[in-house]
């Protein structure tokens, strides 16, 4: 049930940060459909590696790069469009502000685990991100048979 | 095709300005602006192009026979990200790769897009709702927690346009925006709305949290424009950073 809404309000929170960023037209859905893919990915690696978010947000950060930039070609927008909305559900806003709350409060152990958990979570995400982009466009140049296709600029 | 002439060098250059200016105000990566500059002067006719952008800079040099070299620098100040702007302008520059049009008619196409408004306040306002409610109920808060979220969701969207139209600098705003955030969901939970404050906070916190200037800067760091990344990257935290302080500063009180 909470993954069910999770999925749901992380479509939603996908789908208002497109519009806020002034996405237009059919691309919002799209954007939309990448911030509930990246999740679905952060709870199918839960389920098949063990609740280890790190793992999670790699997982996630790579299904969503994968589709942005295939949406990107497809649609032939800015792969920014897709990646960035979709990547706001995994910006670590909670292990943020509770890792500010702990440090204002004076509590020095939670503070630090927190904001340890805000970076190795933005990292690991990070580097789903970076990953993929770099193997996705070496797959890509293969693929591409046409040579202006491929030096198109996405 | 003849080389241009010092006067037309100058005028395409110009253009080819304009549109990356305007994409790195967007939020364009550098690469993407750097790259649509190049193209766009060589299919004009330029012999050799050398580009340099920054997130507060553009230098390009452009070579041609006949015009021998031409620069013109920008210097970029602000950013509002903006993406269907952005989709625009690399249709334009695409187009003009592909079918060289004239200056007149780049400069009418520019203006055009430039004049596009944004979404409307009332829908702005409503999105930080929505924007708010879903991060709240995302982050584990109660079906409570989202409507007060909600409620202050909009408040800061008001909060932050006042400050705006005060202030150009975006660390101060979202300092105060935060602040006024924590303060409103402590006075609400101790009013008797919602449960929990930091729940509430989660949820509005989202909105104010830079996740497209931190994901474009990882995407610049390893598309080797260093600079840029890094200054992006430090930006970003530091724009977090604040943020967060700024809500919790109210338990001080």
């Amino acid at each position: 049930m909470r993954e069910l809404l999770q999925l749901l309000t992380a479509c939603i929170g996908a789908l208002g940060f497109a519009l806020l960023y002034n996405t237009r037209g059919i691309n919002v859905l799209f954007a939309a459909v990448g911030g509930l893919l990246g999740w679905a990915a952060f709870l199918g690696a839960g389920v098949l590696w063990g609740p280890n978010d790190y793992i999670g947000g790699f997982a996630a950060s790579v299904m969503l790069t994968v589709y942005a930039e295939c949406m990107a070609r497809i649609r032939k927008t800015p792969v920014t469009v897709f990646l960035v909305c979709g990547a706001i559900p995994l910006v670590p806003g909670a292990a943020l502000y509770r890792a500010m709350k702990y440090l204002t409060a004076g509590n020095i152990q939670m503070f630090r685990e927190q904001s340890a958990y805000a970076l190795l979570f933005a990292a690991s995400m990070s580097a789903g991100i970076m990953v993929t982009t770099i193997i996705f466009r070496l797959c890509w140049s293969f693929i591409a048979k046409d040579a202006k296709e491929k030096r198109r600029r996405i | 095709m003849p080389g241009l002439t010092r006067q037309e060098a100058e005028r395409y250059l110009y253009y080819a300005m304009e549109i990356g200016e305007a994409m790195l105000l967007c939020g364009a990566e550098v690469g993407r602006v750097e790259d649509s500059i190049r193209r766009i002067c060589i299919a004009y006719g330029a012999r050799r192009v050398d580009v340099f952008t920054i997130t507060s800079s553009i230098v390009t040099t452009v070579y041609g026979e006949e015009f021998l070299s031409c620069t013109q620098t920008r210097r970029v100040s602000s950013m509002k990200n903006d993406l269907s702007r952005l989709n625009a302008l690399n249709c334009l520059s695409r187009e003009i790769c592909e079918k060289k049009l004239s200056a007149e008619e780049i400069a009418s196409r520019l203006e055009a897009i430039q004049s596009t408004p944004g979404y409307p306040f009332p829908v702005q306002a409503a999105l930080y709702a929505v924007v708010s409610a879903a991060f709240c109920i995302f982050f584990g808060g109660s079906w409570e927690d989202m409507l007060v979220s909600a409620a202050i969701g909009v408040c800061l969207k008001f909060v932050e346009s006042f400050l705006q139209k005060g202030s150009s600098n975006p660390l101060l705003i979202a300092l105060l925006c935060a602040a006024t955030g924590g303060l409103l969901s402590n006075l609400a939970v101790s009013a008797g709305f919602g449960n929990s404050s930091d729940s509430i906070s989660i949820g509005n916190i989202m909105l104010l949290i830079p996740g497209m200037a931190f994901t474009n800067s990882i995407r610049d760091i390893f598309s080797k424009d260093m600079i840029t990344g890094l200054v992006r990257f430090v930006e970003a935290v530091v724009l977090a950073i604040a943020v967060a302080l700024g809500f919790t500063f109210a338990n001080f009180l």
